[in-house]
């Protein structure tokens, strides 16, 4: 039977500060020399805490009559006693304290990602983006080409791309002490090539099934994607306080994206749809079934149905255009 | 915006028009004009529109008595916020001698931009009609008298000349060579003898000297229903300006039917052209444009170039039809249907809040039996929020039958009931066809 056990001492930012080997069935903890772990914490009493094992041979801290009391790490309540099996972590006056028997389980070996990967995908990632931005650029020519106009967005990505990942690489310093820069550069990068695929797809749908709403839409899904990149940045920085981070990130998305929503409904208000035949592909590109001109007018008919019944509401007051101005 | 519109009265002689008789040869020039206005000044009105909490002016017209009882001519247009909001103005006559009064509005015809006020004073004298002119029977060349109150400087007599209906217009309207100015709206043309041939309505912008009349026998008409028809309820002229409206794109719909239609070709397609007369066509290329353009663009519109003047906010009854045949010279079939895609915007008036905010419909259509080509289609709508019944119209066509080459048709009509906009749709995209 090993009756090691560990006594782990926290520091404020929430890492081992430092770590006591406990040879003994009893450990003492408090303020005073005499104790096996001396904690620095002027809310501890110089004898604060005692762990020993129970009959069943489990870890139990016991609190020795203080002021402040003993609390579990995460507890609101104060205990007189505590068992430690299920949750090793104790907090007493301002000091977070975790108790481990050396039979713990610890977690399995992360496996580590080679040297250099993030940096080789990363210029994967950089060079397949740059090509489909430069071809797409290319396709969407109607004039002679010149390479202005078709690199001069590519840098303007690039500068954006620059700006987003050296932010995120020096929050990550901060917090976690390591820019990891090609990791971010990679997560970025992935998510610009799925932008980029996100926009192709909601622009050929909406031309392949006539369904002008999925590009009027698009750019909720681009929200969504703002939302998964931000999570894939904090991962990157460490799962400590993941949980409020992406609360917060969420939070702010799901706010822009309303604003948004809301930004366009007031404009269709005031100035409905466009007529336009939308954004364009060659004809092959169709998938929808060709309709009879019967059903192209009942289509349309809808649209009377919804014109009627604008009639009778207020239109929307000021706006792009003005008061009430005219033809 | 201010109008302004003075009101001209013609010379008139209230002794019988007896028009066996061929007028008297006019004497020197000067003398007529002042002879008709001499025989005018008692006849003729400045009307204006007030605002009913200030009593200040808003627009200013002109017009002209025409029966014994007060009935006065003026345009439409002169008295349209009257009509369209009673509660906010009122209208006054102004005669050249200085006095006063209120008008009541009688009738009016929108189509033809006229109305009938009549004042409240009995026995004053007024003019008559030329007879020749109920019959479009004036001979082109005859020296008329445009009168009114130009830019509100003070009664004017305008000799000018009469040159017949104009040609290529669906409204019938009297070609005055002549100097109209605004003002001078609904003021009296008449001849040397002072009868009425026409009243002032409107001028060319881009031309010189270039005035349109209202032809008498329609003012004649008004007049009639004006005495034998039910009173105006003028708290629902508003209701009758949506009913004439209706009426009259019934009729224009009807006309441009029976006018008939013919295929055109646009490059190796065909598309619908309407054989009416008065639908005017210009063509445009981009064949001569440099740099040479990687696509070829040729493009024809027709136009009705018919305006009713339902307010100052509300101009409606137009159709226009046009065409674009796009071929590329060097652009892929994705670069193409990029040029296509900037090229696909109708013509709309955005932001007018008398419309409802638009809606559109998208599909593709099957060309169907024989030659027709599959068409992406869209259709947008706006309802009139004053006037039930009636909507502007967009509908957008183009072929998807080949990936460097297309016909992009639109279709747009204002003012048009949703059968006559369905009707002529229907037509539209069957007739896109490719040549035989």
């Amino acid at each position: 039977m090993a009756a090691v056990m560990w006594i782990e001492v926290l520091s404020r930012h929430g890492e081992v500060a430092a770590r006591e080997r406990i040879e003994t069935d009893v450990a003492r903890i408090g303020r005073a020399f005499d104790n096996d772990v001396v904690v620095d914490d002027p809310h501890v009493a110089p004898h604060h805490l005692r762990i020993s094992r129970g009959e069943d041979g489990e870890l139990v801290a016991e609190d020795l009559g203080t002021m402040n009391g003993l609390y579990a790490e995460h507890g609101a309540h104060r205990l007189p006693r505590l068992p430690l099996a299920k949750e090793p972590g104790i907090r007493i006056g301002r000091t977070i304290l975790r108790v481990h028997d050396a039979l713990h389980a610890v977690a399995p070996e992360k496996l580590l990602t080679p040297p250099r990967a993030h940096a080789r995908w990363a210029l994967g990632l950089g060079v397949a983006l740059a090509a489909s931005l430069v071809g797409l650029e290319w396709l969407n020519t109607t004039q002679e080409p010149t390479a202005n106009a078709i690199l001069l967005p590519v840098l303007g990505l690039v500068t954006v791309l620059a700006l987003w990942t050296g932010v995120w690489a020096l929050i990550s310093r901060i917090f976690m002490g390591q820019a990891r820069f090609s990791l971010q550069v990679r997560i970025a990068l992935t998510a610009c090539i799925a932008l980029v695929i996100w926009d192709q797809l909601s622009e050929v749908l909406s031309f392949s099934f006539a369904w002008r709403a999925i590009s009027e839409y698009a750019g909720l899904g681009a929200w969504a994607l703002l939302a998964a990149t931000c999570w894939a940045h904090l991962r990157g920085i460490g799962p400590k306080h993941m949980r409020m981070a992406m609360g917060l990130v969420v939070a702010l998305i799901c706010a822009g994206a309303a604003l948004q929503l809301l930004g366009k409904s007031e404009t269709q208000k005031l100035i409905g749809q466009r007529a336009t035949l939308g954004d364009l592909r060659p004809p092959e590109f169709r998938l929808a079934p060709l309709a009879s001109a019967d059903d192209f007018f009942k289509k349309a008919a809808l649209a009377k149905v919804k014109v009627d019944q604008a009639r009778a509401k207020e239109p929307g007051s000021g706006g792009l255009f003005g008061d009430d101005s005219v033809d | 915006m201010l109008r302004l519109g003075l009101l001209i009265a013609a010379l008139i002689s209230s002794t019988s028009f007896a028009s066996a008789q061929p007028a008297a040869p006019p004497g020197p020039l000067s003398t007529a004009a002042e002879r008709v206005y001499e025989l005018a000044k008692p006849r003729i009105l400045q009307i204006r529109s007030l605002l009913q909490s200030t009593g200040r002016q808003s627009s200013l017209g002109s017009g002209f008595l025409v029966t014994p009882e007060g009935f006065a001519i003026t345009n439409y247009h002169v008295v349209s916020q009257y009509a369209l909001d009673p509660k906010t103005y009122r209208l006054e006559f102004l005669a050249p001698d200085g006095s006063k009064g209120g008008l009541a509005l009688l009738a009016f015809d929108v189509a033809h931009d006229l109305a009938v006020v009549k004042v409240d004073r009995k026995d004053l004298p007024f003019f008559e009609f030329d007879p020749r002119a109920l019959h479009d029977n004036l001979p082109k060349g005859e020296r008329i008298y445009a009168m009114g109150n130009p830019l509100d400087l003070g009664f004017t007599i305008v000799e000018g000349t009469y040159n017949g209906l104009v040609d290529k217009s669906y409204d019938e309207r009297i070609h005055f060579s002549g100097a109209i100015n605004p003002g001078m709206s609904g003021g009296p043309v008449a001849g040397g003898d002072g009868r009425i041939v026409g009243v002032n309505v409107a001028k060319r912008l881009d031309g010189e000297n270039v005035g349109f009349l209202v032809p008498a026998k329609f003012a004649a008409e008004l007049i009639a229903r004006a005495r034998s028809g039910p009173p105006l309820v003028v708290d629902k002229a508003r209701e009758e300006v949506g009913r004439q409206l209706n009426g009259w794109q019934a009729s224009f719909y009807n006309t441009l039917r029976d006018q008939g239609f013919r295929s055109s070709s646009f490059g190796p397609y065909r598309g619908l052209e309407s054989a009416a007369p008065w639908m005017t066509c210009w063509g445009s290329t981009n064949a001569d444009a440099i740099p040479k353009p990687r696509t070829s663009v040729n493009s024809t519109r027709c136009s009705s170039a018919t305006g009713i003047f339902v307010s100052d906010r509300i101009l409606t009854g137009r159709v226009d039809l046009s065409y674009s045949y796009f071929k590329s010279v060097d652009l892929n079939a994705f670069q193409f249907s990029k040029e296509l895609s900037q090229r696909s915007w109708g013509f709309d008036a955005l932001g007018n809040k008398r419309l409802t905010e638009q809606e559109c419909r998208d599909d593709f259509v099957a060309g169907g039996t024989g030659s027709r080509p599959p068409l992406r289609a869209t259709w947008c709508m706006r309802a009139y929020r004053e006037f039930e019944g009636l909507y502007n119209v967009t509908l957008l066509a183009l072929t998807q039958d080949r990936d460097r080459e297309a016909l992009l048709a639109q279709l747009s009509m204002q003012g048009v009931s949703y059968a006559n906009a369905e009707a002529l749709g229907r037509k539209f995209l069957e007739a896109i066809q490719w040549q035989q």
